[in-house]
């Protein structure tokens, strides 16, 4: 486990990842540009912001080499968010139209 | 045991059995604070979710008023900044002191910018009246509920933007004990754990970014 965690990681494989990162956010504001009719655009923005997310997780705070624990608690953070969504939606979504929102 | 009969490294507190499980606790402590910074950040996620579904009309017409390109630029200097303090990480666990004190205070640098430029895009909504709840008093948007995006806006980018002042004092504390020689390649587990936190300041703005300002 010791040998995992104090991995020092590439000086290539940190400007790499830098790059990547640039050049996803490049696209993600060109694609905006571009104007995707609507369900689309969320969907592929969003699946940047996660590739560009991933990569951050994965190289720049190491979790490829980590103790994978820790990438657990990561998921498990997700897992709880997407929970929280989920239940707040099937209120939200289908609520009697005479409650007002605000 | 063997290991006890070692002698242990000043930096080991007394009730860990060696260096490697003092790191790895530390660093798993971290990782499930990040857990609580997400759950924090969540709940202003959700609220985003539920008024988007809610008025998804005014969410395309409010998000005119912000700046793509202001947006863009702080997203680019903050993964900038990831890249600098993960390369202040690898100085350290090299023994290049020096070089890791350049790369922490870059990274409080970029930090600075991105902090600069997010109080020029508040000072032009300011001035044309668009403030957080009450005190909304902007009429360009036509929707009856125009001052909740920025209500949530402000949430979101105000919660980000107290992470990035709070992450500025600590990287410009760990440049000071990096300077006055408190770690090393034997000890850098502050450094570590510092970068974590910063990480996630970049991943949450990740995420902020396409979800503010890139809809139409």
């Amino acid at each position: 486990m010791s040998s995992h965690s104090h991995h020092i990681i590439p000086f290539r494989t940190l400007v790499a990842t830098g790059i990547a990162l640039t050049i996803l956010t490049v696209l993600t504001v060109g694609v905006y540009y571009i104007q995707f009719p609507d369900p689309i655009n969320i969907i592929v923005a969003l699946s940047i912001a996660l590739v560009k997310a991933t990569l951050v997780g994965a190289i720049f705070m190491g979790l490829y080499w980590d103790n994978k624990f820790n990438t657990l608690i990561l998921l498990m953070a997700f897992l709880f968010f997407f929970v929280f969504v989920g239940i707040t939606l099937l209120d939200t979504l289908f609520r009697d139209p005479s409650i007002i929102i605000y | 045991m063997a290991e006890n009969a070692q002698v242990k490294a000043s930096h080991v507190q007394h009730h860990f059995a060696s260096s490697d499980q003092q790191f790895d606790s530390a660093k798993m402590g971290m990782w499930v604070f990040l857990f609580t910074e997400i759950a924090f950040f969540g709940g202003l996620f959700v609220a985003y979710i539920i008024y988007r579904t809610w008025n998804p009309e005014l969410f395309t017409l409010a998000a005119t008023q912000l700046s793509t390109p202001l947006g863009a630029t702080n997203t680019l200097v903050l993964i900038a900044s990831s890249l600098t303090v993960a390369m202040a990480i690898r100085a350290i666990q090299t023994d290049k002191k020096r070089q890791s004190i350049i790369l922490l205070l870059s990274t409080v640098g970029l930090a600075m910018v991105f902090m600069i430029i997010k109080a020029f895009e508040y000072a032009d909504k300011f001035a044309k009246g668009i403030a957080p709840g009450a005190y909304y008093t902007y009429e360009g948007i036509a929707h009856e509920s125009a001052s909740v995006f920025f209500s949530i806006y402000y949430m979101m980018t105000g919660l980000h933007a107290l992470h990035v002042v709070i992450g500025i004092g600590i990287l410009l504390w760990m440049a000071w004990k990096v300077h006055r020689n408190h770690f090393s390649s034997e000890y850098y587990t502050p450094v570590e754990i510092t970068g974590l936190y910063w990480h996630l300041v970049d991943i949450i703005w990740i995420f902020l970014f396409p979800l503010l300002y890139l809809i139409e």
